[in-house]
């Protein structure tokens, strides 16, 4: 049995008078990928949000290693572990590349001085070079280019670097193969299992069932703000989960044309 | 995670990196105009107009600090011509009507200004409405205070000399020029602005802010107290300024610093920082407020008659403007 990192119950968030979020229950393991699906307006991202910090919950309550932990702002989230890469962009595009991966944990001299405290640029520049080097980057990027001056992909493996580089123990990625070409959406998904090898767990949300089969171990269908199923990959099709999604059912549609074949 | 296809070389600059800064074209523009009127006029470089320009440069140049810090957090703050007459106002009444101490009452003028801030940063961020309708709507509210409170006239002349006032609007000669103490209120601030925006954690996240609001609140950035904080700054820069100014002239008016909030948004903007966010730089700042000074002060050496002063003005900054974007996209400043 894998070792429990995080579960969360009852969840219950409400925008107006919409309940985008009704009773969500969850749990993740430690090394394994968990896929969340579901259409738009699913309630996906607002699970996501909740659990990184954007938005709080009206009640229910998030366990990490068991014990009850309260996420009441993004710093709360970062500081627990969790990191989360946000659909498009994360990244501040007028920011160079090594502060962009630093921020809000900016390396500085004279601590003391608070958010006056100088940054400490060698330190930046020599973390940054590192990390880039480490995900195996650093020969393309200068850390000192800022963000606007990269491409989708490039943008996308400098939020991934950036997850990486603290070493999270829960990593989020909200659709992080959109717009990417090909190649670079292959980097996403091997970057995802070598998280899964090392012991992380990763949630990710996607609308491509395709990549979901290829690296997912668990698959969690979100329909109208609920958990409408939990399936293990390696138990499933894709015509069921496509059907689970959709609440049409396909496999009884299916069987029916068999079995109007075979009459 | 070899996710990059793309080659070392071609992100090689076309131009040295100091080139392509839009500090660097701002630069070279107000040189080009300081050649200029220098050639046009020979007084312009005379002791007493290098003096007279000295003396109006830190008024103004100091508000565009704070606007500078603002704009580069994606926001901007059209009240602070207002509170330019606010301030000393509330100032000068205080003393000459009350009988308060001049200390006491510039501590009062500066917290009306720290309150005026703090009401748009927070309306700004927490109600979530567009700094232009905030502070358009704050301008009226503070200039029509101004107004009321001395019911439309000037105050009376100040009279009373002390080491407040010439700490605010003292003046010291250095061979044939004459320079306010003002020169180095600004002089510092600039140096601090400096600081903050190039190499204190604070800069990384007023310039995260504006860049991408939502990715700095993402990485924990606390986005909307620094938006306060930035507009109590500039409306605490705007009161000082206002009463650097009165003390200087020895007079408070209810209609000072009119049509200012967009003459300061000009100096910060031909500067080189970015209207949108992002990107803000002080030096460049430093170079906007320069050039818009020689500007007014200039075209009225060379002979440009009194009422089409602000036809010149106005088509030399939108020349300005004009110059820079093209320099910019010369050196591949913008690219993708």
């Amino acid at each position: 049995m894998m070792a429990e990192v995080l579960r969360i119950e009852n969840l219950d968030k409400s925008f107006g008078g919409v309940r985008a979020l009704k009773k969500v229950s969850l749990t993740l393991n430690e090394g394994e990928i968990v896929a969340l699906l579901g259409d738009n307006g699913a309630g996906k991202s607002t699970l996501i949000k909740v659990i990184s910090g954007v938005h709080s919950v009206d009640s229910g309550k998030i366990y990490m290693h068991g014990r009850p932990i309260t996420v009441r702002s993004a710093r709360d989230a970062i500081d627990l572990g969790i990191e989360t890469i946000h659909q498009d962009t994360s990244l501040a595009p007028d920011l160079s590349i090594a502060r962009n991966l630093f921020l809000g944990r900016e390396p500085v001299k004279l601590g003391f001085l608070g958010v006056f405290a100088p940054l400490d640029r060698g330190r930046l520049r020599q973390a940054a070079t590192n990390l880039l080097r480490r995900v195996g980057i650093s020969k393309a990027l200068d850390a000192n280019a800022p963000i606007r001056t990269l491409s989708g992909g490039e943008r996308q493996s400098i939020a991934i670097s950036r997850a990486m580089q603290f070493a999270a123990r829960v990593i989020i990625l909200d659709e992080p193969t959109n717009n990417l070409g090909v190649e670079e959406t292959h980097g996403v998904l091997r970057f995802m299992k070598e998280m899964r090898d090392s012991g992380h767990c990763v949630l990710f949300i996607t609308h491509n069932i395709h990549h979901v089969f290829e690296v997912a171990d668990r698959i969690v269908v979100m329909r109208g703000g609920e958990v409408v199923a939990e399936v293990v990959v390696a138990d499933t099709d894709l015509l069921t989960v496509e059907s689970i999604i959709t609440g049409a059912d396909f496999s009884q549609l299916l069987k029916e044309a068999k079995g109007a074949r075979k009459s | 995670m070899a996710l990059l296809t793309d080659d070392i070389q071609t992100r090689k600059r076309a131009w040295p990196k100091a080139l392509t800064s839009p500090e660097f074209s701002s630069f070279v523009i107000l040189c080009v105009v300081l050649a200029g009127f220098s050639i046009a006029n020979d007084r312009f470089l005379s002791p007493l107009n290098v003096s007279n320009m000295m003396a109006f440069l830190p008024e103004l140049g100091i508000i565009a600090l704070g606007m500078t810090l603002l704009l580069t957090a994606g926001e901007f703050d059209l009240s602070v011509g207002a509170v330019f007459a606010l301030g000393p106002v509330i100032v000068m009444l205080l003393v000459q009507n009350a009988g308060l101490g001049l200390g006491w009452a510039l501590m009062a003028g500066l917290i009306v200004c720290v309150l005026i801030g703090a009401v748009n940063g927070i309306i700004v961020t927490k109600i979530g409405i567009s700094s232009f309708l905030v502070t358009l709507s704050m301008l009226f509210v503070v200039r029509g205070l101004a107004l009321y409170i001395t019911q439309g006239f000037p105050l009376k002349s100040w009279d009373q000399p002390g080491l407040l006032v010439t700490l605010l609007a003292g003046s010291f000669a250095v061979g044939t020029f004459r320079f306010y103490t003002s020169l180095w209120w600004y002089v510092a601030l600039t140096l601090l602005a400096i600081y903050v925006l190039n190499y204190a954690k604070l800069g990384n996240w007023i310039s995260a802010i504006g860049s991408n609001r939502s990715a700095a609140v993402a990485r924990g950035v606390p986005a909307d107290r620094v938006k306060i904080a930035l507009f109590v700054l500039t409306s605490v820069l705007a009161g000082l300024a206002g009463m650097i100014s009165a003390f200087r002239i020895s007079a408070a008016s209810p209609v000072a610093g009119t049509d200012y909030e967009l003459e300061v948004i000009a100096m910060v903007v031909v500067g080189g920082t970015s209207l949108t966010g992002g990107r803000g730089t002080i030096l460049g700042t430093l170079f906007g407020a320069l050039l818009l000074r020689a500007i007014r002060n200039g075209i009225v050496l060379i002979g440009v008659p009194g009422l089409a002063f602000n036809i010149f003005v106005g088509a030399i900054i939108l020349a300005m403007l004009v110059l820079h974007a093209l320099m910019q996209k010369r050196v591949g400043g913008v690219s993708r």
